[in-house]
């Protein structure tokens, strides 16, 4: 079976432009969450957001979403360092949710309502969250086949996955995949108004926990079959060895209370990678911070792993729930944390919720010789979806 | 590199033209009438979705679900066997997203509607539809302009081809938005016929349809999709299709083998010119061509339409004219293609077959 | 206000907000009992009760607590109907 590996990463996160931030922030425990100056925030509950910091890549006319994938993609390229044939053959997965709509939002609050000011047509055009990938595979004259997923907050996670089906299936040696989103007003606003917030910065696995923050940013990885990379001389910084997705089918907000569709994605990774539950060391949660979902995942994390299985944190606490981007930029962090030998914390975290069977890593980093881990995007509507990566091309 | 064939076992169409199983598609395909009004009407869903269901879906959800459960009855898979599923949408519910945002707009955060909320992001109608016929693998809203419907159908395809799942519906869906119709009559995009609606098919593996006595509609020999060179929201020079080619090649066809096709035309000119090519220069300039898009109004559900309705031309040898009358000619039956291209260059092609 | 005339706008509140249709709206008593799962309820789920709270706070100007346990206010009409009218009398 083909071998999938990842040999490119970049992020524009809400510590600022570029991986080296992005670990860098995360391996500091530093809380990213903060007041949101970027849109209105009058009447709301929570007034805070992990908002990506200027300067953006790509030029301003472009729409903010465009901007952070434009910088995450070109990064994970050059990092890559994939040249022009490669580029011309590569595939391209986008996991988006928002697209344009920050933009398309401040023309509609004031124009659409009553027909003041017509639309422009690149701006129709780039409010699809299918936008990012044509401005992309123009940009980084990516000529392979290209699609984007819409899975809520799994996007970026089932991004990869596809990348890696594939690969697997022949179709391309090389892909470059990954998630994006901007802070929009609809969705600020709608998770206000679903009273899903902190109005505090969220403590994923906190017995007080209260709720999420908001955040955005972008996530992309470069993902070659391994023979590929082995022929380039590519570095190798993980292996993509299973991914899993499953759907509760069980309601439009809420997750299903025994965590069955979590356990199911956890178990396909697992058997995908001809994985034993005991290999994994570390699980990248998707620990938003809901009482909810923190909760349900610890139970379907304990009845796959075991109670204490395994060690746990959430990069939510500290860049918030980045939506379309989390799967995968939390993807880029289980990756490094690999390289690195280093848990990221889960920050907030001042009492663990006892109900949660597990170490989250609180407040500060921890060592750890990694070989393998997990990272699980459970998204609206009950789209689970986990991915699991070995160290380096460990076998 | 050929791959085991792909077996069509279930079809739904809703739409204003037709809603009903691939009987009823097949009828209307035979003896075609342009609907009277472009919008789908609201007895057609009444009774197919429960009105305790209705309540708390979107009329695109609604849509969605009306057209899986009809696809998925005249398949008679159970769901609880492992059922997945991939719709295509180029707009998504974007009438509760104006919705929504009106709440706001109108009486600040206390309009704001906790049960819209979820219809503002596109995965809301594989959600809902999910939890209506339990679909509990893998579930993917695909979003492209112009070819999201074949893109769902390719990829499901590709799932089952993987040998990972025992059968998928894959569909399209979309709705008719007033503000964006405005906006892009507006910007000169007016003459492209858009429309609305929704379409499934049931797909699985021949050999585990064959196995369980199902009635085969017809098959999805190989599907692909790839990037031609153009600008974004461009039309290209490039003649030739690599998703044309690998479709043959995985089909183990030669052009001559394909017997007609349905094009992803609809009154686009410049597009519809660059497809004419790309047709013309893998098919040769007398292959019959059909493009539904004229009749019916282009949408992503027109996109998996088109493959439930080359199945039926497989078998019956009738191919609906593409000069916007309501003609029929007599194709070759057996195989023919499906192909969607959008601006930009991602294009489609889906090798189909008779049973 | 009295209870009855909280019932009234919480019937309406069922159309407008919770996309009831209006018939079965006015079918309804103080003794529907509104949550999923119980015999004769009008079969509200956790998605539903969000959007009552907030209408009932848009459309009372009261605020819902949500660090205090409303559930049982919320069992029937005529339940969070004497709620509510008790929160107005104390504002």
């Amino acid at each position: 079976m083909k071998r999938i590996v990842i040999t490119g990463l970049g992020a524009a996160s809400p510590y600022g432009a570029g991986v080296a931030a992005y670990w860098k922030g995360l391996a500091g425990g530093a809380c990213a969450i903060r007041e949101l100056t970027l849109i209105g925030t009058d009447g709301f509950r929570c007034r805070l957001a992990a908002a990506v910091p200027e300067p953006l890549a790509g030029s301003a006319r472009r729409t903010r979403a465009d901007r952070l994938a434009i910088g995450a993609a070109g990064e994970a390229l050059a990092d890559a360092g994939l040249g022009a044939r490669d580029r011309a053959a590569a595939a391209l997965v986008v996991g988006a949710v928002g697209g344009g709509m920050l933009e398309a939002e401040a023309w509609y609050w004031r124009h659409a309502r009553d027909g003041t000011r017509p639309a422009s047509l690149s701006a129709v055009r780039a409010m699809l969250p299918s936008a990012h990938a044509e401005t992309l595979a123009s940009r980084f004259r990516l000529g392979g086949p290209r699609h984007t997923v819409v899975t809520a907050c799994s996007s970026g996670a089932v991004a990869l996955a596809e990348a890696a089906e594939l690969i697997a299936d022949g179709v391309v040696e090389v892909a470059v995949a990954g998630g994006v989103d901007a802070i929009t007003r609809i969705c600020f606003m709608g998770f206000n108004a679903l009273k899903l917030l902190d109005p505090a910065p969220c403590r994923p696995f906190d017995r007080e926990r209260r709720g999420m923050s908001i955040g955005e940013g972008a996530g992309f990885m470069v993902l070659e079959s391994e023979a590929r990379a082995r022929a380039r001389g590519a570095r190798v910084y993980a292996t993509l060895a299973g991914h899993g997705m499953t759907t509760d089918a069980f309601h439009v907000t809420a997750p299903e209370p025994e965590g069955d569709g979590m356990v199911r994605a956890m178990s396909a990774a697992l058997a995908r990678a001809g994985a034993a539950p005991r290999e994994v060391q570390y699980a990248n949660a998707h620990g938003t911070g809901t009482p909810q979902n923190d909760r349900i995942e610890a139970r379907a994390l304990a009845r796959v792993f075991g109670e204490g299985g395994l060690l746990v944190s959430s990069s939510k606490s500290m860049i918030g729930h980045t939506m379309a981007a989390a799967g995968s930029l939390e993807a880029i962090a289980t990756v490094l944390a690999l390289e690195h030998g280093l848990v990221p914390p889960t920050a907030n975290l001042a009492t663990p919720d006892p109900d949660v069977p597990f170490d989250c890593v609180p407040r500060a980093a921890r060592a750890a010789g990694l070989t393998c881990a997990i990272s699980n995007s459970f998204g609206f509507g009950g789209q689970n979806v986990t991915l699991l990566f070995r160290r380096g091309g460990a076998r | 590199m050929t791959r085991p064939g792909v077996a069509i076992t279930g079809v739904g169409v809703v739409s204003a033209a037709v809603t009903g199983d691939s009987a009823a598609l097949g009828a209307f395909l035979a003896a075609p009438a342009a609907p009277a009004g472009e919008a789908l009407g609201a007895g057609a869903l009444a009774a197919l979705v429960d009105p305790g269901e209705a309540r708390r879906l979107s009329r695109v959800c609604q849509f969605t679900i009306a057209a899986a459960r009809l696809a998925l009855r005249e398949s008679g898979v159970d769901p609880a066997a492992g059922l997945g599923l991939v719709v295509g949408t180029e707009l998504g519910d974007l009438a509760s997203t104006h919705a929504f945002a009106d709440g706001f707009l109108e009486r600040g955060p206390g309009g704001l509607s906790a049960l819209l909320f979820p219809n503002t992001v596109m995965n809301t109608m594989v959600a809902t539809t999910a939890i209506a016929v339990g679909a509990r693998e893998m579930a993917l809203t695909l979003n492209a302009p112009t070819v999201a419907g074949e893109l769902a159908v390719a990829r499901a395809a590709a799932a089952l081809a993987s040998g990972r799942l025992p059968a998928m519906l894959a569909g399209g869906v979309d709705e008719l938005d007033p503000v964006v119709e405005r906006e892009l009559a507006r910007l000169g995009f007016g003459a492209e016929r858009r429309g609305e609606g929704a379409a499934f098919v049931v797909l699985e593996p021949r050999a585990a349809a064959d196995a369980r006595g199902a009635t085969v509609l017809g098959e999805v020999s190989a599907a692909a999709w790839r990037a031609l060179p153009a600008r974004p929201w461009g039309v290209g020079r490039t003649r030739r299709s690599p998703a044309i080619a690998a479709a043959l090649e995985a089909a183990a066809a030669r052009p001559g083998d394909v017997g007609w096709v349905y094009a992803s035309g609809s009154c686009d000119s410049a597009r519809d010119r660059w497809e004419e090519a790309l047709l013309g220069a893998a098919l040769g300039a007398e292959t019959p061509v059909s493009t539904l898009g004229r009749l019916l109004g282009r949408h992503a559900g027109l996109g998996v339409l088109r493959v439930a309705a080359a199945a039926w031309t497989a078998r019956s040898g009738l191919l609906p004219a593409t000069d916007g009358t309501t003609r029929v000619e007599r194709v070759r039956p057996g195989r023919g293609l499906v192909h969607g291209l959008a601006r930009g260059g991602t294009h489609v092609a889906l090798v189909v077959g008779a049973a | 206000m009295e209870p009855k005339e909280v019932l009234d706008e919480l019937k309406a509140i069922l159309v407008s907000r919770l996309k009831f249709d209006p018939r079965r709206a006015a079918e309804t008593t103080e003794a529907t009992p509104l949550p999923k799962g119980v015999d004769g309820s009008i079969g509200l789920d956790s998605l539903d009760f969000i959007e009552l709270s907030i209408a009932i706070e848009e459309r009372f100007g009261i605020a819902m607590d949500e660090n205090q346990d409303l559930t049982e206010h919320f069992a029937s009409f005529d339940t969070l109907s004497r709620f509510i009218a008790g929160k107005l009398r104390s504002a």
